[in-house]
């Protein structure tokens, strides 16, 4: 945390006070654990009461999960290389018209 | 209930004229505080006005210029659509209570009654007149930015949104000339010319793809709290068009499916928040249009449950979205964060708005959108189906974690600011309180969709349903944080991105420039050919006529006389010849 934010500290609202431990750093670099653990979990839940679903496909154990977890990267990677390598400019860009966005 | 607050002297009388009323007459009203007044009663006044009818049916009939307007048709799809429009109302009005602009007062209502209107419109000449009044109306919350950037926007905006009124005439007289029929129904069809140029006219509003910029353009240079009334009326009106009149029509499932996919994409990198809202909130509309285009009576809940929730969370959303503008000063990406240690309240309602629309259990969009999903799986649209979950990865993605972990969390900037003002809290609460309420009691939302003893049919919290959808979103977060993880995740950066608007800002633009310059050019030419043409003509003419030109010299007579003899012979050769 940087000095500026520090001396900031005293503006912080006082509701937020019991909660700047999301914040924290050891709960950033947790977030990966947590957020694995829970999908692992909720993926074995399947393989113990299997789903029924009208598409056969989603019956699959942990369908829903690899789809996701596949949909996700696969939107961020298009939107990355995709969007902002193919269609992205400089923020000034439409300045020329005088109405840059 | 319905009894209670019936009043007969009233039965005809459609919900969305004390609204209007109340934007003119606060047009008129200087004192800042009744027009604030208004704002909220006239919502109160619209729901009681929707109570009021015991039956369904068409009311309030008004005769003009040999045509009948029915302004107030009450049946089981325009009472959901009208009672979120005017719970929709009542949150604008709470949330712009502290602004001072009696523009946007005006604005505000006269817009959000023309979209109840059209709702309640029966017929395509009174769809037509309300149409184009909400087009007119919003336009002014985009101006009410007052910057060069959003009077273009706004123009821009008017004049696709004009095209789109002007397209719903010309279908609704071609069609009317071919059936005599100006009905606003289940009879409209893209098969005939009439009836396409309508469909066209509903998707501009819609924002399906390659017609969609106005949104994304328009809605993020809007005023704080017109962003907020701008994104629950205009293209929830186009969804509920599509619903009345095109309902089944199979090529809205691939449109809808498309609508869902793109804006993903735009939004994963967008550095304005509230454009990723926008982006968002046209991702949100496939799914809705999916629905129409299915057709089915589950489908069409599920278009009309979504519709109904979407307006509420997205509304949420750019609230909060709104009060960090209102506070920092920005809400781009690249310069907030932290902001949940000064605006606690603020990030408790978005992060429900993004619960809501990322379709968690026990929030609001869990129930809406598992129709949706229900019906196309029902009706074999495999292929459609897996885009949609897809796109439900994509909404966990730009709204439900971007917006909220950009602005609130991810690396704190230091940014210090008050909490959002008292009443935007409270139009924010009141929005949250019902992505929760309807997310639990869901029955209540099943008893307003237009098939309700279809919806009885259907039960959201199964075990299979809520171990899928939490596999989905689990994963997509795990997916979040390993890209984070591995400096796989794009930073928020200062930048735009083009999209289908360059073809009209920037290559038609260039284009008429060109046109413009090569006319220009063309005149400058032609004139200097006619000039010069003119000025020659002009001596020739002073060489001949002048005082001093050939026709004044003297001409020798016997020069003359020869002349005069040669042309006499030559007339009597003629009367010698001729037959």
């Amino acid at each position: 945390m940087s000095d500026d934010h520090k001396k900031n500290d005293e503006l912080i609202h006082p509701v937020a006070r019991p909660f700047l431990w999301l914040d924290a750093k050891w709960l950033k670099s947790s977030m990966i654990w947590i957020f694995g653990i829970l999908t692992v979990a909720f993926v074995a839940a399947d393989i113990f009461h299997p789903r029924h679903e009208y598409v056969p496909l989603a019956e699959l154990t942990g369908f829903y999960a690899w789809w996701g977890f596949g949909a996700f990267v696969l939107a961020v990677m298009i939107g990355w290389i995709g969007v902002r390598g193919v269609l992205g400019r400089e923020e000034n860009y439409w300045d020329e018209e005088g109405d840059n966005d | 209930m319905i009894e209670t607050f019936h009043i007969e002297s009233l039965a005809h009388v459609s919900p969305a004229w004390p609204v209007i009323i109340a934007g003119l007459i606060a047009a008129i009203i200087a004192h800042n505080p009744v027009r604030k007044a208004l704002a909220l009663l006239a919502p109160i006044l619209a729901l009681l006005l929707w109570f009021n009818p015991t039956t369904t049916g068409t009311f309030g009939l008004i005769e003009f210029g040999g045509f009948t307007l029915e302004t107030f048709r009450y049946d089981n799809l325009s009472r959901i659509w009208s009672l979120v429009f005017i719970i929709a109302a009542f949150i604008n009005g709470l949330y712009g209570l502290h602004e001072k602009d009696r523009l946007a007062d005006v604005m505000g209502l006269i817009y959000s009654g023309a979209g109840l209107g059209a709702v309640f419109a029966g017929d395509l000449l009174t769809l037509f007149f309300f149409w184009e009044l909400t087009a007119i109306s919003s336009v002014f919350l985009i101006w009410g930015s007052r910057n060069n950037a959003s009077y273009k926007a706004g123009l821009r905006y008017l004049g696709i949104h004009i095209l789109s009124g002007v397209l719903l005439l010309a279908g609704a007289v071609i069609r009317a000339s071919e059936t005599g029929s100006w009905a606003f129904d289940g009879s409209l069809s893209i098969d005939t010319i009439g009836g396409f140029l309508i469909f066209i006219a509903f998707g501009i509003k819609c924002a399906f793809p390659f017609l969609h910029n106005w949104l994304q353009d328009a809605y993020p240079k809007a005023t704080i709290t017109g962003a907020v009334v701008l994104s629950a009326f205009t293209t929830k009106l186009a969804v509920y068009a599509l619903a009345r009149g095109y309902a089944g029509t199979e090529i809205l499932i691939y449109i809808g499916a498309v609508m869902t996919a793109f804006p993903v994409f735009f939004a994963v990198v967008e550095n304005d928040l509230r454009k990723v809202l926008s982006y968002s909130l046209n991702n949100q509309l496939g799914f809705m249009v999916v629905g129409i285009g299915v057709g089915t009576e589950l489908a069409l809940n599920g278009a009309a449950a979504h519709a109904f929730v979407h307006i509420i969370y997205k509304a949420l959303l750019f609230m909060s979205m709104g009060a960090v503008l209102h506070r920092v000063g920005t809400v781009k990406g690249s310069e907030l964060g932290g902001l949940f240690k000064s605006m606690p309240a603020t990030t408790f309602f978005c992060l429900i708005g993004a619960a809501s629309i990322s379709a968690f259990p026990l929030f609001s969009g869990f129930v809406a959108k598992a129709l949706t999903l229900a019906a196309v799986a029902q009706e074999h649209h495999t292929l459609v189906w897996l885009v949609l979950v897809f796109a439900s990865a994509g909404v966990l993605e730009h709204s439900g974690i971007k917006i909220p972990y950009f602005a609130f969390f991810a690396h704190d900037k230091g940014l210090r600011v008050r909490e959002a003002p008292v009443n935007m809290l409270m139009a924010m609460g009141l929005a949250a309180l019902l992505c929760v309420y309807l997310g639990i009691n869901y029955g209540v939302l099943y008893e307003l969709v237009p098939y309700p003893e279809a919806a009885l049919y259907y039960e959201p919290y199964t075990f299979d349903h809520i171990v899928g959808q939490m596999q989905l979103l689990l994963a997509a977060m795990f997916a979040f944080t390993v890209l984070v993880r591995f400096k796989l995740y794009p930073d928020e950066k200062r930048s735009v991105n083009v999209d289908f608007d360059w073809i009209y800002r920037r290559f038609l633009d260039g284009a008429a420039r060109w046109a413009w310059q090569m006319i220009d050019r063309l005149n400058a030419a032609v004139g200097n050919v006619v000039s010069s043409a003119q000025s020659r003509m002009g001596v020739k003419a002073f060489e001949i006529f002048s005082p001093g030109g050939q026709l004044s010299r003297d001409i020798p007579s016997g020069v003359l006389a020869i002349w005069t003899s040669a042309l006499l012979a030559v007339v009597l050769l003629i009367a010698y010849l001729a037959p």
